[in-house]
């Protein structure tokens, strides 16, 4: 008998059922999430172990509101981008970062309007990269984020330069296409 | 940052191009994602006392539970409220763990952290647990987290219980039932 492969439930569909209390839900969202929440927590307090806090808390938050989720009101990516947020925020406000020294100048905090859209962006990209195939992902963690070459990607990965390119172009068209559906 | 041109030739399609082109720009823009925190955590709706801690402490006591008596320690703006040593049992001898648990949050959750040494990853790779037990069985999932190579983690956990209704604490193997550290009684 052939394999049905079952389409891969939505965000919006697992915080449907997380309102209903499915543990495996929550485990299917975490792992799609955690690296997306962490990094905009990293984003707004800068030090990891108050930002992980924070991820923790914003994932409590996700459990206990995920029965306030209208799917007719919008994307569950943006749901959660909008709880954690907040969550991150509330955290914040209950333990402010230590007072360093104030440095006199212009200030270098940057414009709430950008930061606000550049973290929308960054969760958005964080969100789509674990959509990519595990033998796709490395090249594109290389290239971007390590510095490496193509040619230099093959040698570490020990495939073809063509195989490279092939699977590097591959990626960032299933990337654009999850951004395109602006992560359902 | 990369070439774009490098990355995907020069024999794409215009439109193709444009659209890779925007999520290279987006990438780029991004940076890194961050390695996600190890622990998975379990929740249950129902809310605790505030009392049920109170509780707890005695019941710990009781058992000869080493508590480190943190009362007054601070962690990121929380007190803590008592840490309990755990051994490693005879599947794993020379671990150890100090669980930090931490006063009551708005939630209605116990926040803790817990410190592992000597726990070197098994064979398999999966992650462990900390449970709750009652009755020398297996109660209530506090979390999972897993080990680096060296056998040592530290992770935040959580402990969405009352704790009277608990007689110990036990980190198994994901997926098994036998204890690898336990709290002594």
């Amino acid at each position: 008998m052939p394999v049905v492969e079952l389409p891969e439930a939505t965000d919006g569909q697992l915080i449907v059922r997380i309102a209903g209390g499915d543990r495996r839900a929550f485990d299917e969202l975490y792992g799609r999430y955690a690296r997306a929440v962490l990094g905009l927590a990293l984003r707004r307090l800068g030090d990891r172990g108050r930002a992980e806090d924070a991820t923790q808390e914003a994932f409590v938050a996700i459990w206990r509101s995920a029965r306030t989720y209208d799917p007719t009101r919008g994307r569950g990516g943006a749901w959660l981008y909008a709880v954690a947020r907040n969550a991150i925020t509330d955290g914040l406000r209950r333990t402010p970062e230590p007072v360093g020294e104030l440095v006199d100048g212009p200030g270098r905090e940057p414009d709430p309007a950008d930061e606000a859209e550049s973290s929308w962006s960054a969760w958005r990209v964080h969100r789509a990269l674990e959509v990519l195939p595990s033998h796709e992902r490395p090249v594109i963690e290389l290239a971007y984020w390590k510095g490496l070459s193509q040619s230099e990607i093959a040698d570490r990965l020990q495939i073809p330069l063509g195989t490279v390119k092939t699977r590097t172009r591959s990626a960032l068209s299933r990337l654009a296409d999850a951004l395109d559906g602006e992560l359902r | 940052m990369p070439d774009f041109d490098d990355l995907v030739g020069s024999d794409l399609d215009p439109a193709e191009r444009a659209r890779l082109e925007r999520v290279h720009e987006l990438l780029v823009a991004a940076g890194p994602p961050p390695e996600p925190p190890a622990v998975v955590l379990p929740f249950r709706s129902r809310r605790r006392r505030r009392g049920a801690l109170l509780a707890v402490a005695a019941a710990l006591a009781v058992a000869a539970f080493a508590i480190g008596a943190a009362v007054g320690n601070h962690s990121a703006g929380r007190s803590v409220d008592f840490v309990v040593s755990m051994n490693g049992t005879a599947s794993a001898p020379s671990a150890s763990a100090s669980l930090t648990v931490y006063e009551l949050d708005s939630a209605g959750n116990w926040p803790m952290r817990m410190d592992v040494a000597g726990l070197a990853p098994r064979s398999g790779r999966r992650p462990f647990e900390l449970w709750l037990t009652r009755n020398g069985r297996l109660a209530a999932l506090c979390g999972s987290f897993v080990t680096n190579t060296g056998g040592t983690a530290n992770v935040p956990l959580n402990a969405p219980y009352r704790f009277d209704e608990y007689d110990g604490w036990v980190v198994v193997e994901e997926g098994t039932k036998t204890p690898l550290l336990a709290t002594s009684i």
